[in-house]
């Protein structure tokens, strides 16, 4: 409504004088106008859509035409080229596609992000671990695989559709190939970084690892995102590069793999197939996680208890208040869009 | 309309006679060519007219009368008069002079009117009266240069010039020249030549030696590159011999030979000019090379000169392993993987141990190589650098070999390197399209991807130092063995017949001319003195260089840089292929 009183201010002011007499909309009319009368205003007022605009029209001496303005330029009216009637802007709408968000349910959407972020943060814990030399690669190695195992059981039964080129034996050869050149490359990976400075090292890490946070794909982690697999991988090779032997290295990149690549796939899998279970899972990794860290640096623990509580319960509210302000606007001026199936023409 | 006669100056003070010559197509000029003196029969004139013409093939004409009337030769005027009704012509021209005066006095008799002699006071407002102008021209030496093209004209537009026109015209009337006044004919002529002619036994001689000699060189030379030697012809044989600046050399002087040794005689100016500089140049280079054969054979140099070289090729292999442990190490404090710096440098020191076992095992007959090989200077200087060029080639080939390997890994790395980083961002290169697209990689591509990603990325500093400090080793050499061929290119394409020819001859090449005035009274003639204006020294050189094999890179400064940050191999003197020698 403020918009349109403004449009009409303006229109008003480079028009005529005179306009301002019998002319305005009477949708609009103040208190002075109402009460004036002339000749012709009585008609003019009962008709919305009548030409109140006419150039020279003077206190409505004259008579107004009888045709109603329409909305064409092709045709001579007696209207302005700029004129609109009281249909301006009738046809606008606010906010049409806009959802209302309820809490809960964003509550548990940014479940997916903290639950992430607290992977990051056990992995780290468990390098950090390795590198002091209080857990033992082959502990870690044992470990990895074992819940690779039963992650891949899980996986099975939950079922659901396979796609058509993803055989066990696939599967199989895959886990073959990632064992085999992680074995084989993990003595190169050792002296990888031996000359580079430990600073440029961690700070190569954080920026790796942080770039794969901002760019995982959560809406859709089942085929995970290049940048965000890439990334991860990097840092985690540049944090193997600096433990003490080639099975550590090892150790730690199979974790890392196991983490970052195999985990969201049965993340994704759970979230549609079991949804209930989705947060569960999360909190009992964040749990994990923050615990994890306390045994190293209770600082660091209470950041990271911080940063989930922030981003599961304060980002929300601060996405439901912003709502509020909310101001899009549609019309006939949009782009159309296709709504019915056109799979039909397909066959 | 004035129109521009041509005199020769031989002609100044020849005895009264019929002028001949030609009319110059297509411009107001005539140009005269000799001057046929009384009595004469002019049937036996008209009849040795129409053989010089066939054998000129130009259009020789009786131009006019030329007197010059000595002590008792008087009142010729009719007489002249009624020789133009002897020889009809188009327009008959009458020159005289007086003994004493400067100018001509000249009459041009149309075919239809006579004009008024030029003698008489200008009376007004006559148009119909002919300007003539006299230019003169020492015959000999216009008929010996050659006019070269102006500046920025291409040859194709010879021919049109009026000044073109008339030199061909006097070069090409050279048998016109060859009766003298010795002879005893019917005709009596006066040109440049009708002194008598010049000739030394000399070179009389080598030119009846020259055709059989020619004739035999022709023959030796083909035999030798018609490839009946089928051996020859075999891959590794030629791909060895194409690298060998020696063999490429040998080549380039066999066709040489080939130009020079074709016994017709040359046509045209140019290929004139070619031969005369092959074998000039071919005449430097042999001098050149006995000289050096005459001071590198005394005083037991040769042996001085062995006993040097197994010395030199043992500091630079040991140089070189100096460089390579300090490479192993920490060179200038930079951080190498120490891994791989170990196995590059302990693969090129076993490289360099091989080779210098090898140099040693030569080292007894290095002394007897260098003898036999010293006397193929006597071909010329160019062999004696060709052979250095390549000695230094050989003697460095462990460096080229070290620099290959390592450029080879380094491309490979590059190349890795930047296919991996668009598999880091998710993208692949479109072969089809020749653009970057995305694509959605396997999680096995994606994990074996990063690992090698990242292993290439930590190994490229220690992979690019070996790469740098090899590559400009390789072009130290490079730089050597081009300073080589750039003087071997120069001895072989210095035209130092055509630079000779230009300062002791300057008429001969000739640019243009520049006129003089020689004798400009009002009432008469003007009488202009052309002179020949010969070509500069340095157009000459540079329109007569012979062409070689051009050994320049190819390669642009831009293209150079950006090969060699990619790694890709840089030949910088290959030779051109033989099909492409411009000819």
């Amino acid at each position: 409504m403020l918009n349109v009183t403004k449009l009409n201010r303006k229109r008003k002011k480079t028009d005529n004088a005179t306009w301002r007499e019998s002319g305005a909309p009477h949708w609009l009319k103040s208190d002075k106008d109402k009460g004036r009368r002339h000749g012709g205003a009585g008609r003019l007022r009962t008709l919305p859509t009548a030409s109140v605009g006419a150039m020279g029209a003077d206190g409505g001496s004259e008579a107004a035409p009888a045709t109603p303005w329409r909305k064409v330029l092709y045709e001579r009216q007696p209207f302005p080229d700029n004129y609109v009637d009281s249909r301006f802007l009738e046809e606008l709408r606010r906010n049409v596609g806009v959802r209302r968000y309820r809490y809960c349910a964003v509550a548990r959407e940014a479940g997916l992000v903290a639950q992430q972020v607290s992977c990051v943060a056990a992995v780290l814990t468990l390098w950090s671990y390795m590198a002091q030399g209080r857990l033992s690669p082959f502990m870690l190695l044992g470990a990895s695989l074992l819940c690779a195992l039963l992650g891949y059981v899980l996986y099975e039964a939950l079922g659901g559709p396979r796609g058509s080129e993803r055989t066990r034996w696939a599967d199989l050869q895959s886990a073959a190939i990632f064992l085999a050149f992680t074995f084989g490359f993990s003595p190169i990976l050792k002296t990888l970084t031996e000359s580079v400075s430990t600073d440029t090292v961690y700070a190569m890490s954080a920026v790796m690892l942080l770039a794969h946070l901002v760019s995982f794909p959560y809406a859709q982690p089942s085929p995970p995102g290049s940048l965000s697999l890439n990334a991860a991988l990097f840092g985690s090779v540049c944090l193997a590069s600096r433990l003490p032997g080639a099975l550590h290295a090892f150790a730690m990149l199979t974790c890392a793999l196991l983490v970052f690549a195999l985990w969201p796939c049965l993340l994704h899998r759970l979230r549609n197939r079991a949804p209930w279970t989705f947060p569960w899972a999360a909190v009992l990794l964040s749990l994990a996680a923050v615990t994890g860290l306390a045994t190293l640096s209770l600082g660091g623990a209470l950041l990271l208890v911080l940063a989930l509580l922030a981003l599961t319960l304060l980002c929300p509210l601060l996405l439901l208040r912003l709502q509020r302000h909310k101001d899009n606007i549609h019309g006939p001026w949009d782009e159309a869009e296709i709504h019915e199936d056109l799979s039909r023409f397909l066959h | 309309m004035v129109l521009k006669i041509f005199f020769p100056q031989c002609c100044n003070r020849a005895d009264s006679g019929l002028l001949v010559g030609r009319w110059v197509p297509g411009f107001d000029s005539v140009v005269v060519l000799a001057v046929i003196h009384y009595p004469f029969i002019p049937g036996q004139v008209k009849k040795y007219l129409s053989e010089m013409q066939s054998a000129i093939q130009l259009e020789l004409t009786v131009l006019g009368s030329w007197s010059m009337p000595k002590d008792g030769q008087e009142g010729m005027d009719s007489f002249l008069k009624d020789l133009s009704t002897i020889f009809p012509q188009g327009r008959w021209l009458q020159l005289s002079r007086e003994l004493g005066k400067r100018g001509f006095a000249c009459q041009v008799i149309g075919r239809d009117a006579a004009v008024p002699p030029r003698g008489q006071p200008k009376e007004g407002g006559d148009d119909e009266k002919e300007k003539v102008i006299f230019i003169h021209y020492d015959q000999r030496k216009v008929m010996l240069s050659h006019l070269h093209p102006a500046h920025g004209q291409e040859p194709a537009a010879e021919g049109v010039s009026e000044l073109r026109l008339v030199f061909q015209t006097v070069a090409q009337s050279q048998p016109l020249f060859f009766l003298d006044k010795y002879d005893d004919g019917p005709i009596k002529l006066t040109h440049w030549q009708s002194e008598g002619r010049e000739a030394s036994i000399l070179v009389e001689l080598i030119k009846q030696a020259s055709v059989p000699m020619c004739c035999v060189l022709l023959r030796a030379t083909g035999v030798r590159v018609t490839g009946s030697w089928r051996v020859l012809n075999m891959w590794p044989v030629r791909f060895v011999s194409s690298k060998l600046s020696t063999c490429v050399q040998l080549s380039h002087r066999t066709e040489h030979l080939q130009t020079i040794s074709s016994p017709r005689r040359a046509q045209q100016h140019a290929d004139f000019m070619r031969k005369a500089n092959i074998f000039v140049s071919f005449l430097v280079d042999i001098a050149l090379g006995l000289l050096l054969i005459s001071w590198l054979y005394r005083e037991n140099r040769i042996g001085r000169l062995a006993n040097t070289l197994v010395p030199v090729a043992d500091h630079v292999a040991k140089e070189l392993q100096e460089l390579l442990q300090w490479l192993m190490g920490a060179p200038a404090g930079l951080k190498m993987n120490r891994a791989l710096d170990q196995v590059l440098g302990r693969f090129f020191l076993y490289h360099i141990h091989l080779w210098i076992s090898y140099i040693h095992l030569l080292s007894p007959f290095i002394e007897m190589i260098l003898w036999y090989v010293g006397l193929s200077a006597c071909l010329g200087l160019t062999f004696a650098l060709s052979v250095v060029s390549d000695i230094v080639a050989l003697l460095t080939f462990h460096i080229y070999c070290f620099y290959v390997y390592g450029a080879r890994i380094y491309c490979l790395k590059i190349y890795g390197l930047s296919s991996l980083w668009r598999l880091f961002r998710g993208k692949k290169w479109n072969v089809l399209r020749q653009r970057v697209d995305s694509c959605s990689y396997d999680l096995d591509q994606l994990f074996i991807g990063t690992l090698l990603f990242t292993i290439l990325l930590f190994l490229l500093p220690t992979t690019a130092l070996y790469y740098l400090v090899f590559t400009l080793l390789r072009l130290g050499v490079v730089l050597l063995q081009g300073f080589i061929h750039l003087m071997i290119d120069i001895i072989n394409s210095f035209p130092l017949f055509a630079g000779g020819l230009r300062l002791f001859r300057p008429y001969r090449l000739a640019e243009g001319v520049k006129f003089k005035v020689l004798c400009e009274e009002p009432g008469m003639s003007l009488h202009l003195m052309m002179e020949i204006n010969p070509l500069k020294l340095s157009t000459a050189v540079q329109q007569y260089r012979i062409p070689t094999y051009s050994c320049y890179p190819k390669d642009s400064w831009a293209a150079l840089c950006k090969k060699l940050f990619v790694g890709d191999l840089i030949y910088p003197w290959t030779p051109l292929h033989k099909g492409s020698k411009e000819d």
